[in-house]
């Protein structure tokens, strides 16, 4: 693997000077997808067109006019982003030939760069679920089981035993962190994009509402989802936040960014900064090491000169509470369309409407998706609209002004754990049902949408299993662009090394060096931080 | 070996880093206690069960079927998880419906950018009669919940 | 079901009840997707009211019946997707993939339709609200493919409302009786596509095109006893027609009334009437919830309420949309009947045609004749021709200038006023040919010759000495018998007046 080239600006200059071409640069990621079909990250991996478009750049990139920074780099998709005559099926039987014909918003400002689609990634069944396990079309393995860490440091053998990604953008979280993609598009309703993201030890970024379009992608909850940007390093979303930032017309709740992200400072002063971290979110279940992880991360503030405050979220508990009723009833809301008359799986037996909507949606929805139909509709029923809907919404609002109360106090940004500990394996994973793992797993990550802030996960460190932990930072809507500064911050000082480190070498002894030389590099940068 | 090498720098690092760690932050302190509990049966409304009747409108509702009793089972248990919400004292609270409340909607002006594409549409669905969509004949209501069960048992899946 | 709002929501401003009626007209509340409500909404309440006044009820329970009125918006897009809006095109040509609902789509509002709304507001004098919310109302039907339809239920554009309007009551039916009722509100509300029932091959095909049909009815039914709290309403829905509404909203009432006497209780439900089997079924109970793709509605007072920096095409100001409201029908009536102290139900009559206000004023300002005669010329003849023929004014081959041309002609005497109507049929035959050509041409012009009429006059009083004995015996009435002969031998050509001196004279 081209090490060296990791990230987007590394990349891009390289394609843009010649040393290497966009089509080599995607036949190294396709061929790394075949590698790593054992994860089963990818539902479609779009090979003949990604080599066209890889074609296409590369005749752009002759004639010395590239579109951008991304003219040429590999990205993936998850697949609930509409992709226009590719398929798009959520991970569903009922939308396993679905074939949209328009691209979501953020996919076509994606491809106008230049960028090059090499598939769609797999996910939880319509994006329910914290493990990406429940797909109609087999659950996703954490790379980070097949690395050295993991099998070293537990004995296991990790075709058995085997750790989840998270979910439910476990697919593109996936694909980044085993390299076969520069960056993918995953989708957040409750942490989905920020789970994966700290499980597969990945920047994953969760904008502001509004601040990324919708269109095109296909909801689950309209009023909490965002998509969701899953790179390697923060510069790297930076850049990507920037393509994709921007109202649009075909989605009335897009708002004007505050100012471009491109850039963001190399080194940012964290003297003047006030960092909050939250009490609440200790909450049960939380390991001892991501604790140790997030004390690491609020020294490392206090020593730069930062101020580091406890603050309080006095409704942070109830908060999950609501996201399950409120998430339950749009999905009640969303789902309805899904008959088989227009478009999607559309069962035989058809003695009437209503019996051929009954029976297509048994024949193509999973248990989950089923299961969160029915409460969403309990909860809309006459007898307990007030008493669940309406009341989940005024918990909402106390969440929000939570929040608001702690930002306007004079707190910058909130630093937190992202999840309660490192990957499960999927033989533990599934012994509790979705509802119960999603509850658990999304408790720091779901408020941040019902509050519709802007969040990142970071990964920090490896855990004593070899698997990685992330840490989330909270900021205020709009302040997408100070949030990642304070996010690189901390990823300079963290050197949470690449699964690449751990590779057996494939080709020759210089590649052998090359990694050594990068390992000792990473090693010295690692103790700089440190007293 | 290369490899050793490499997984031994990391090993001791990661060895010596989390000996330092075990001076936490004074923030959260050395406890590992976290700082609330799961809400309690006792501080919860009774539970509150769902007849059968219920069960047959929620399907009708829903068009989406239970299928076993398991599926019921997990309804009963996702309206107590979500009893929790009774704890939280919300008077004088406004429901909110989204965190775009104070933005003003988008109004489009009347010009005609889009249709035209009745192909695309079409070719999307499985059963089309020249250029209509075509549904079973409706308004025949669905059958009892025994007769469902049992048309199910007899579908693809 | 709406979850926020209670059962019993009609207000009755305006209590309607006939002598042996059992139902009464509470409130109504317009769902604005359209066009020329006003005058069949007028149609509308007519239709109901006559089923008032002719079906009794030996029971204690008496209906009580809201009408919700979809009117359809004249825009050249649809009210949430950019697809035109025309009637009769191939089947699913004018949809976009936001109509066909595909996942991933959203709504974008169309700035005309909230135009359209606010007008329609301010015209049944409602108030406007400045911020109003979009709903979810999910019920599941063929032909509306997301299986909700995106409304204003909570808090809609414009509430608290009225309509005049009159009823031609008395003992007699030629009474106009002014009545009025209460516009609960007005809300933008998205319309459904059509479905065609193949009973042949046993399918019903759908066609996402919008619905056709400028106006279409659902009917909120529930039954009580007087005095007591209104009972749980049903909503009977797809109601095509005036002619179905009356039938369809009799017949939930006596399905309720029987419910209640079996024991049972109403169900709050939606019902769709299906006029093929002339029988309601219960289909759905439709569930309410926020719509949360679309952010508040803002409309503006005045300039002088608009935030600063506001992109100007994005602001519905109210007071630029009063300012180029027509007259309202109600102020042309009061205009009408002052101005040319004509009867209010003529005012009615010419506010109801289209155009035929201007033509009747036009009509005015080029002849001296009395309104009132211009009235009749204008209801008997000119309506009359037209409606036989099934045409609107705009086809009328007889332009306002060429109608008062005849009128003047007959005011200054150059011929009666039966052979004018003569002319005018003429004239609407041959259209393009005047008056002044017709009469010469046939020899219509008024016979002033005095020494004809003489002649004429004594011939017919030699002839009748019998009734020229009674006249001078008292009974003056005869006179008009031998007035009648006289206009006989002249074709009607006489003058009347001179004639009638004539008579007299040699009668006396």
């Amino acid at each position: 693997m081209l090490i060296h080239l990791h990230f987007i600006p590394q990349a891009s200059l390289a394609l843009r000077e010649g040393k290497v071409s966009p089509v080599d640069l995607c036949r190294k990621c396709l061929n790394r997808i075949k590698k790593t079909q054992h994860l089963n990250a990818y539902i479609s991996v779009t090979e003949e067109q990604a080599l066209i478009q890889a074609q296409e750049a590369e005749t752009r990139l002759l004639k010395g006019s590239p579109k951008g920074l991304l003219d040429g780099i590999p990205f993936a998709v998850k697949d609930n982003f509409s992709t226009q005559n590719i398929k798009t099926t959520c991970a569903s039987r009922m939308l396993k030939d679905y074939t949209p014909p328009f691209n979501a918003t953020v996919v076509q400002k994606l491809l106008d760069q230049g960028a090059v689609l090499l598939g769609k990634t797999n996910m939880d069944e319509f994006a329910m679920g914290s493990g990406s396990t429940d797909g109609a079309f087999g659950p996703v393995r954490n790379p980070w089981s097949y690395a050295a860490p993991y099998r070293e440091n537990t004995g296991l053998d990790p075709n058995s035993d085997w750790v989840v990604t998270g979910g439910s953008s476990g697919g593109s979280a996936a694909a980044v962190a085993s390299l076969t993609s520069y960056l993918a598009l995953g989708s957040d309703t409750g942490g989905s994009t920020r789970n994966p993201g700290a499980l597969c030890g990945v920047v994953a970024l969760k904008p502001t509402y509004g601040l990324l379009s919708r269109h095109g992608l296909i909801p689950l909850v309209n009023s909490l989802d965002v998509p969701g940007i899953i790179t390697r390093s923060v510069g790297d979303a930076a850049l990507v936040l920037d393509v994709l930032q921007g109202v649009d017309v075909k989605d009335s709740t897009t708002i004007l960014p505050q100012s471009s992200s491109a850039h963001i400072p190399e080194d940012v002063d964290v003297s003047a900064l006030c960092v909050g971290i939250p009490k609440e979110y200790h909450a049960p279940g939380l390991s001892m090491e991501t604790v140790e992880q997030w004390s690491r991360v609020a020294d490392m503030f206090e020593r730069a000169g930062a101020r580091v405050e406890l603050v309080s979220l006095p409704h942070t508990q109830y908060s999950i509470v609501c996201y399950h009723v409120l998430c339950c009833t749009e999905v009640a809301s969303n789902m309805v369309r899904f008959d088989g008359l227009e478009y999607g799986h559309r069962s035989e037996m058809d003695s009437s409407t209503e019996t051929m909507y009954a029976i297509s949606r048994h024949e193509g929805f999973n248990d989950v998706v089923r299961g969160r139909i029915l409460s969403g509709n309990y909860f809309l029923l006459k007898q307990s609209y007030e008493h669940y809907f309406l009341k989940a919404q005024k918990v909402r609002r106390l969440i929000t002004e939570d929040f608001k109360h702690v930002f306007n106090s004079g707190v910058d940004v909130l630093l937190t754990p992202t999840t309660l500990s490192d990957a499960t394996r999927y033989s533990d994973f599934t012994k509790e049902d979705n509802r119960t793992r999603s509850s658990q797993e999304d408790v720091f990550t779901q408020p941040v949408n019902l509050a519709g802030l802007s969040a990142i996960s970071i990964p920090t460190a490896l855990s004593r299993r070899g698997l990685p932990i992330g840490l989330q930072l909270i900021a205020p809507a709009l302040q997408d662009k100070r949030l990642l500064s304070v996010a690189q911050w901390i990823e300079q000082r963290v050197a949470f090394p690449s699964i690449s480190d751990f590779e057996e070498p494939i080709e020759g002894s210089e590649r052998c060096l090359k990694i050594r030389e990068h390992t000792v590099q990473s090693y010295k940068t690692y103790y700089s931080g440190c007293p | 070996s290369t490899v050793g090498l490499v997984n031994g720098v990391f090993a001791a690092s990661y060895t010596v880093r989390s000996g330092e760690n075990k001076t936490s932050h004074k923030c959260l302190g050395l406890s590992e206690l976290p700082t609330w509990e799961p809400v309690s049966e006792e501080q919860l409304p009774p539970p509150s069960t769902v007849p059968l009747d219920l069960v047959d409108k929620l399907e009708r509702l829903a068009l989406v079927d239970f299928r076993t009793k398991q599926g019921l089972s997990c309804l009963e248990k996702a309206i107590r998880f979500a009893d929790q919400l009774h704890v939280v004292d919300t008077s004088g609270v406004e429901p909110m419906d989204s965190v775009l409340e104070d933005r003003a909607l988008y109004l489009r002006s009347d010009v005609v950018t889009e249709g035209n594409c009745a192909d695309k549409l079409l070719e999307l669905s499985k059963t089309t009669v020249e250029e209509y969509f075509v549904a079973p004949p409706g308004n025949i209501p669905l059958p009892k919940r025994e007769e469902r069960t049992a048309m199910l048992k007899d579908s693809e899946f | 079901m709406c979850g926020t709002r209670p059962p019993t929501a009609l207000t009755p401003r305006s209590y309607l009840t006939a002598p042996r009626c059992c139902l009464c007209l509470c409130a109504l509340q317009i769902t604005i997707r359209g066009r020329k409500w006003h005058k069949m909404i007028v149609g509308i309440i007519d239709q109901c009211c006559s089923v008032c006044l002719c079906c009794s009820s030996p029971h204690k329970l008496v209906g009580v019946v809201g009408l919700e009125i979809h009117a359809q918006i004249r825009s050249n897009t649809k009210l949430f997707s950019a697809s035109p809006v025309h009637f009769s095109s191939p089947p699913n040509s004018l949809v976009s993939f936001f109509d066909a609902s595909l996942p991933g789509t959203l709504p974008v509002l169309n700035k005309r339709c909230v135009e359209a709304a606010v007008m329609t507001g301010l015209a049944l004098h409602c108030t406007i609200n400045r911020k109003s919310l979009f709903d979810r109302k999910h019920y599941f039907y063929a032909d509306l493919p997301a299986g909700y339809q995106i409304t204003q239920q909570r808090r809609p554009i414009a509430v608290d409302g009225v309509l005049h309007y009159n009823l031609m009551g008395g003992q007699k039916k030629n009474q106009v009786v002014r009545k009025s009722v209460h516009i609960k509100q007005i809300q933008l509300e998205q319309d459904s596509g059509k479905s065609l029932h193949d009973d042949l091959r046993s399918q019903t095909l759908i066609d996402l095109n919008r619905a056709e049909g400028q106006l279409r009815v659902d009917a909120n039914v529930s039954v009580h006893r007087p005095g007591e709290p209104f009972g749980v309403r049903t909503e009977v829905k797809n109601i095509n027609s005036a002619r179905y509404l009356a039938r369809a909203i009799d017949y939930e009432i006596q399905r309720q009334i029987q419910v209640l006497e079996r024991g049972g209780t109403v169900q709050n439900e939606t019902r769709a009437y299906d006029s093929k089997w002339d029988q309601s079924c219960y289909f759905a109970g439709s569930r309410f919830m926020p719509e949360p793709n679309l952010p508040p509605l803002m409309v503006y007072d005045d300039q002088a309420s608009l935030p600063p920096g506001l992109d100007l095409c994005q602001a519905v100001v109210v007071q630029e949309i009063r300012d180029t409201l027509p007259e309202l029908p109600s102020v042309t009536r009061d205009r009408l009947v002052h101005t040319y102290n004509i009867l209010p139900e003529h005012s009615f009559i010419l506010v109801n045609e289209d155009g035929l206000v201007e033509y009747f004023e036009a009509v005015m300002g080029q002849t001296k004749m009395n309104a009132r005669k211009v009235i009749g010329w204008v209801t008997n003849e000119l309506l009359g021709q037209l409606k036989q023929r099934d045409q609107s004014l705009s086809q009328s081959p007889i332009s306002s200038s060429v109608l008062a041309e005849l009128l003047e002609l007959q005011e200054n005497g150059h011929i009666s006023s039966s052979v004018a109507k003569q002319v005018f049929q003429e004239m609407w035959g041959s259209p393009g040919k005047r008056a002044r050509a017709i009469i010469e041409e046939k020899d219509m012009g008024l016979v002033n010759d005095t020494e004809k009429l003489h002649r004429i006059c004594q011939k017919i009083v030699d002839s009748h000495p019998e009734e020229v004995n009674a006249i001078r015996n008292g009974n003056k009435k005869v006179l008009n018998k031998l007035m009648g002969l006289v206009q006989k031998e002249t074709k009607g050509r006489a003058d009347p007046v001179l004639v009638r001196d004539i008579l007299k004279d040699k009668t006396s």
